[in-house]
């Protein structure tokens, strides 16, 4: 398994189990850990700091001390110092060095604890300053601490802060890293680091060398020095030159690498957007394919959706609060949520309003709309006119990254839902009574009613559940778009087109097509903008009904009129 | 290139169906068909569920076009028609016509305007802007009317029809359109003894003048109408002859008769 | 679909189809005297407007003049529906994208009869000095004459309608699906109009119009003038629609609502038929379009958005579709009720409209003209308003 994968999981489960529910021994315990191993390591630098600071003609001994230590501490303590924060007092005859936190806060820097002092304390203390030799020993070890921390990322980002300079100054730092670093990510960083900085730095060889190592590396940061480098070339008349061929080499490798992370790019963000289309696409799909109910206000259900996870939110802010760890678990929660209240109220309409429209699409189109436009107003007049704010859980906040492409947690979190969705649909149609059912009434309503399947009641059903899908889908676009009255409107004319591409009421046919409508959209985005893209998408559609008019799947019915 | 049947090659024949597949999904409703039609036949079309009758239908109008193979109409002036390559309503102007299994008919127009606009005279969209009704063509609706006994409720809607009735009608249809071959698909379904076998003398009368193909379930309604059945199974020409030889051929009993079958053909 | 009930009240008089023949109306004197009397009532309104007196029961201010001759102009956007979905069995959601589209072609003659006297004192319209244009389009500058905008108006709608149908009735979509596709057409539509650089002014539209054909549109007279030609627009409509009805194209398109396979089966090329009358329609919306754009003022994109289509919808259904006065009746009916709820109730007129639509289609399949005619069936005294449906 991917390292990076890992991480991910394991972040997500520390950050959703790591609640005020489980305040266990365990979670004690490793607190308990955390804060002795803390102390003795940091201990540790403050001690030598606190012994450079107060050092008095042995500075070099100490810098060299302090060199070992990678911690973050370091460069905000030497800045404090850099700045006059830091002053010297007399404590039981013994010399100290205080660092100021605030005008009325002090703490001790060998040990980094709080310290009282009085107004006569303060009189007696006397600032402290790095003196000119000491400022220059400490400003390299400053420059390369972040090669030290204990973060892998830090490292890697402090590695090419450092090549990205091109500064020779460097090079001995980032080399001695090398030698001792074990991190393969890291090792990859500083290679692509000192690369770029020997393009600048380095012998004719080394230059070479540089281009080539770059080249293999699919640097994109590299990618412009390199071009400025065979640009000197052409204008000097080399274009023949070794370095020069091996620039156009190493510019179109990673040229290639760019155009591959961009398609995948698009091809991510089109799956995540066919995944709510799959998502909202599937009740619709069911519930035309089931009753021939199309569904206009199945948007509304949407709306339905994504209002009910406001709601959990709002609940779990009241209850919790905004920064607790339960807060996290809201939208998990609201998934649920969402899919049964739309499914309660669904099921109400059924019994009321659309069982009268069996096997009338047309008619149960138009009042479906009217079903939508009360539904709209009635959430304008609850929740206002204005979109209403749905936060993400922390931990849906950032980005995995892949091979140098970054997909973002929520999208990712999204596409896992659409798979549970889908298989959790495929089971209950498949491996369950109520399934069975469904599937007989789709097929031949009057043979299923005959045979004594509960016609009605599998219908009220399976409206139901078509309702609810669509709030789950709902409940996912919180997550990344607005939650308002007609929020719903917005997807509705993309799930139809769905749904007609994957012939009415077939599941496999949606799944693909979604997939296929997410995909294409956001594949002609970023060259003919929002806009220009879904109108080409709608012209594909019909260009794509004049080749196959049923859609994807088409059933074949032998009734004349359909 | 057309190969006839040598059996017929002295008669001429208005329809030739060779080597025709169609397949749907994978299924194979039509497997190698070769059907031929002479001048002026009756032929009755039988077969069991699923034996591909339907799409034969289909094929014939153009509502499905076939995988591979040739279907062919021989108009009298010599000309050969591709139905394969034409739509329905271009076949349909070649003087073929279908009479579907559940009665298909314009419910909201009286009985009357239904058979007007059936008539066999232009039809294209500006054709029909400026189409006036002549004395000929009311006397052929005349007729019709009376041929299926609709005389007294021309001014009806068609919507208003008993089932049978509405059989009659879209029968009478199919008359006005005077076409050369009739498909007929269950002309006796849902109607009465008494009515069935008014249909089977319509259609007995209409031999000779109409090429027609029927596809029936009835035994009763075959042994009254039937000259010579053609027998389909998976799609596929299994049988054809004269009816009695037929019923009686053991492979025809196995596939699709079975027990029935052989009761039905020892009495 | 219960379409044919309706068509039960008539034909208890056998009439023979004689072609094209527009004096038919003269074959029911009843239909003929309807027919005078809705124009002689109409033409009322201005006439009391300009003559009338100015304050009481019977003024007529210049403002309701310009309203009822919007009411007219949506009547007989009902009434091109009507024809696609009461009479072919068409539900086209894409009649408001039509009525825009002759509104947007109308509207570029006005926007460029201001010439200068706009806000920023240019030749170019006002939005395209703000976006920073430095000369008209080239697809702009033709709309300088009046003439050829006229024709616009019916052709662009119409051109529209003829290759969309083309492409959609030649792979064969129909009943839900084409529905479907042509509210993803009104919204693709719609999206590109809503874009600045689409050359039509964007969000904004086109507005601030000041003369046609010389005539000061701010004027009372003018307004009179736009009424009456909306009420023979009116009356044009219903012409052709009951004279296209009488003839065997007019059977066709019924029969093609009924049983589509069985016209085809017939030897009819039902895409042409169909194609035929989807264009008529979208010419007839786009008409409709360029009337109501002069006497409301305004014209943008909100006005072709899958929602307004659906409103059409809404007052055929009310009126009674497949009727020939009922969309006319549910368009100023419908819009009557709007005009008062979004005044009296503001925050519940789209929960009366979309009670409206449900209690409609559930309990009024026929509409207002249907219950009517349920009303009078039960009550059978003396024969009158037959000729409604007739």
């Amino acid at each position: 398994m991917d390292p990076a994968l890992v991480a991910f999981l394991m972040r997500i489960i520390s950050r959703t189990f790591n609640t005020k529910l489980l305040t266990g021994i365990l979670l004690i315990q490793c607190a308990l850990c955390h804060f002795v191993v803390g102390q003795v390591e940091s201990a540790n630098w403050h001690s030598v700091f606190h012994g450079l600071i107060l050092a008095d003609g042995d500075e070099e001994t100490f810098v060299k001390d302090l060199e070992v230590f990678g911690d973050p501490g370091i460069s905000d303590l030497y800045e404090a110092w850099r700045t006059g924060d830091v002053y010297s007092f007399e404590q039981d005859r013994e010399k100290i060095a205080l660092r100021q936190m605030s005008s009325s806060s002090w703490i001790k820097i060998s040990t980094g604890e709080a310290i009282e002092l009085s107004s006569s304390d303060l009189e007696s203390m006397s600032k402290l300053r790095a003196s000119r030799g000491v400022r220059r020993m400490m400003k390299s070890l400053i420059d390369t601490l972040g090669l030290k921390a204990e973060d892998p990322i830090v490292r890697q980002e402090s590695a090419m802060k450092l090549g990205l300079s091109q500064n020779s100054e460097f090079l001995p730092a980032l080399r001695s890293r090398l030698e001792i670093e074990t991190n393969k990510n890291v090792q990859t960083s500083i290679h692509e680091a000192l690369a770029i900085s020997l393009l600048a730095n380095g012998s004719p060889e080394e230059i070479l060398q540089s281009v080539e190592t770059l080249g293999d590396l699919k640097s994109v940061p590299g990618r412009d020095f390199v071009q400025k480098l065979y640009d000197t070339e052409i204008e000097s008349d080399r274009s023949e030159s070794a370095l020069s061929q091996a620039s156009i080499n190493t510019i179109s490798k990673i040229e290639a690498y760019i155009g591959r992370v961009e398609f995948i790019g698009n091809f991510f963000r089109g799956l995540s957007l066919g995944s709510v289309l799959l998502i909202v696409s599937f009740g619709l799909a069911i519930t035309f394919g089931l009753m021939g109910i199309i569904n206009m206000a199945h948007g509304e259900f949407v709306a339905i959706g994504g209002y009910t996870t406001y709601l959990v939110q709002t609940w779990f802010i009241s209850i919790w609060g905004i920064d607790s760890y339960a807060f996290g678990w809201y939208f998990v929660i609201s998934l649920p949520i969402s899919f049964a209240v739309a499914a309660v109220i669904g099921l109400g309409l059924e019994k009321s309003v659309i069982r009268f429209l069996y096997r009338r699409p047309l008619e149960s189109l138009l009042c479906t709309w009217g079903l939508s436009m009360i539904m709209q107003q009635g959430f304008r007049l609850i929740f206002g006119a204005a979109n209403v704010q749905v936060n993400n859980p922390a931990w849906l906040l950032g980005n995995l990254s892949v091979g140098g492409f970054n997909m973002s947690y929520t999208r990712l979190f999204i596409m896992a839902i659409a798979v549970v969705v889908v298989i959790l649909t495929w089971l209950l149609l498949r491996k369950t009574n109520l399934g069975l059912h469904i599937r007989a009434v789709m097929q031949n309503r009057d043979m299923a009613s005959s045979l004594g399947i509960p016609v009605n009641k599998v219908n009220s059903m399976t409206f139901a559940l078509g309702c609810g899908l669509a709030a789950v889908g709902g409940s996912v676009l919180s997550q990344i778009g607005n939650v308002g009255p007609s929020m719903g409107q917005a997807y509705i004319v993309d799930c139809f087109m769905v749904v007609v591409i994957g012939s009415v009421g077939n599941l496999l046919g949606a799944g693909i097509s979604a997939m296929g409508i997410g995909s294409i959209d956001q594949f002609l985005q970023p060259s003919l903008g929002p806009v220009m893209g879904k109108i080409t998408v709608f012209f594909l559609i019909i260009i794509f009904l004049q080749w196959r008019p049923g859609g994807l799947f088409p059933t074949r019915s032998r009734s004349l009129e359909d | 290139m057309i190969h006839h049947d040598p059996l017929y090659k002295d008669t001429p024949l208005i329809l030739s169906v060779s080597g025709v597949d169609k397949s749907f999904d994978g299924f194979k409703a039509i497997n190698d068909l070769n059907f031929y039609l002479e001048e002026g036949e009756l032929r009755t079309v039988i077969g069991p569920n699923g034996a591909g009758k339907s799409t034969f239908m289909d094929i014939l109008t153009g509502r499905t076009k076939p995988d591979c193979g040739s279907v062919v109409f021989h108009d009298s002036d010599g000309h050969d028609y591709n139905l394969a390559k034409l739509r329905e309503f271009e076949i349909n102007r070649l003087g073929i016509g279908r009479k579907f299994q559940t009665p298909s008919i314009y419910k909201s127009h009286t009985v009357y305007d239904n058979l007007v606009l059936s008539l066999d005279r232009p039809r294209g969209a500006f054709q029909s802007l400026i189409y006036r009704e002549s004395p000929d063509d009311r006397e052929i609706i005349h007729d019709v009317l009376k041929t299926i006994r609709l005389s007294d409720r021309k001014q009806d809607l068609a919507g208003s029809l008993s089932h049978g009735q509405k059989q009659w009608l879209e029968i009478g249809m199919l008359l006005a359109q005077n076409p050369r071959i009739l498909l007929i698909d269950e002309p006796a379904a849902g109607m009465s003894d008494e009515e069935s076998e008014r249909t089977g003398e319509l259609l007995l009368s209409l031999e000779k003048k109409h090429s027609l193909i029927v596809i029936e379930h009835d035994m009763e309604f075959i042994r009254q109408i039937a000259r010579k059945v053609t027998v389909l199974h998976q799609g596929h020409v299994l049988k054809d002859g004269a009816f009695d030889k037929v019923k009686s051929d053991p492979e025809v009993i196995e596939v699709y008769l079975g027990r029935q079958g052989e009761k039905s053909a020892t009495t | 679909m219960e379409a044919w009930r309706i068509v039960s009240y008539s034909f208890k008089k056998p009439r023979r189809l004689t072609g094209i023949n527009w004096m038919y109306l003269s074959d029911n004197k009843k239909e003929i005297g309807l027919f005078l009397m809705i124009g002689v009532l109409l033409m009322l309104i201005p006439g009391m407007n300009a003559w009338g007196p100015d304050s009481g029961v019977f003024a007529v201010s210049s403002f309701q003049v310009s309203l009822w001759g919007k009411y007219l102009t949506y009547a007989v956007l009902a009434m091109s529906l009507n024809l696609l979905w009461g009479y072919t069995g068409l539900l086209c959601l894409c009649q408001s994208l039509f009525f825009a589209l002759g509104g947007y072609m109308m509207g570029m003659h006005l926007m460029l009869m201001i010439g200068e006297r706009g806000a920023y004192q240019n030749v170019l319209p006002d939005f395209m000095v703000f976006l920073g244009y430095t000369e008209l389009p080239t697809h702009w500058v033709p709309f300088y004459s009046f003439w050829f905008s006229s024709v616009a108006v019916l052709c662009v709608p119409g051109l529209v309608a003829l290759v969309f149908g083309f492409l959609a009735f030649r792979s064969r979509i129909k009943g839900v699906y084409f529905s479907i596709l042509t509210q993803a057409l009104t919204y693709a539509a719609c999206l590109l109009f809503f874009r600045n650089d689409f050359t039509f002014g964007g969000n904004n539209g086109f507005t601030d119009f000041k003369d046609v054909l010389g005539l000061d549109l701010n004027l009372a007279s003018t307004q009179r003038i736009l009424f009456i030609l909306s009420v023979l627009l009116l009356l044009l409509a219903y012409v052709i629609t009951s004279g296209l009805l009488a003839t065997k194209f007019g059977k066709i398109q019924q029969a093609i609502r009924d049983s589509e396979n069985r016209v085809s089966f017939s030897g009819y090329s039902t895409t042409s038929f169909k194609l035929i009358i989807f264009t008529l329609s979208a010419m007839i919306a786009g008409a409709a379009g360029a009337l109501y754009v002069p006497q409301v003022g305004i014209i943008n994109p909100s006005e072709m958005t899958p929602a307004k289509s659906l409103d059409v919808v809404v007052w055929v259904a009310v009126g009674g579709r497949g009727t020939k006065w009922g969309p006319v009746i549910g368009a100023i009916v419908v819009n009557l009720l709007k005009s008062f709820a979004t005044r009296a109730y503001p925050d519940s007129w789209f929960i009366i409209l979309g009670m409206l639509f449900v209690i409609v289609v559930l309990f009024l399949p026929d509409g207002i003209v249907g219950l009517y005619h349920k009303i009078r069936s039960k009550f059978p005294q003396k024969a009158s308003l037959k000729a409604i449906t007739a």
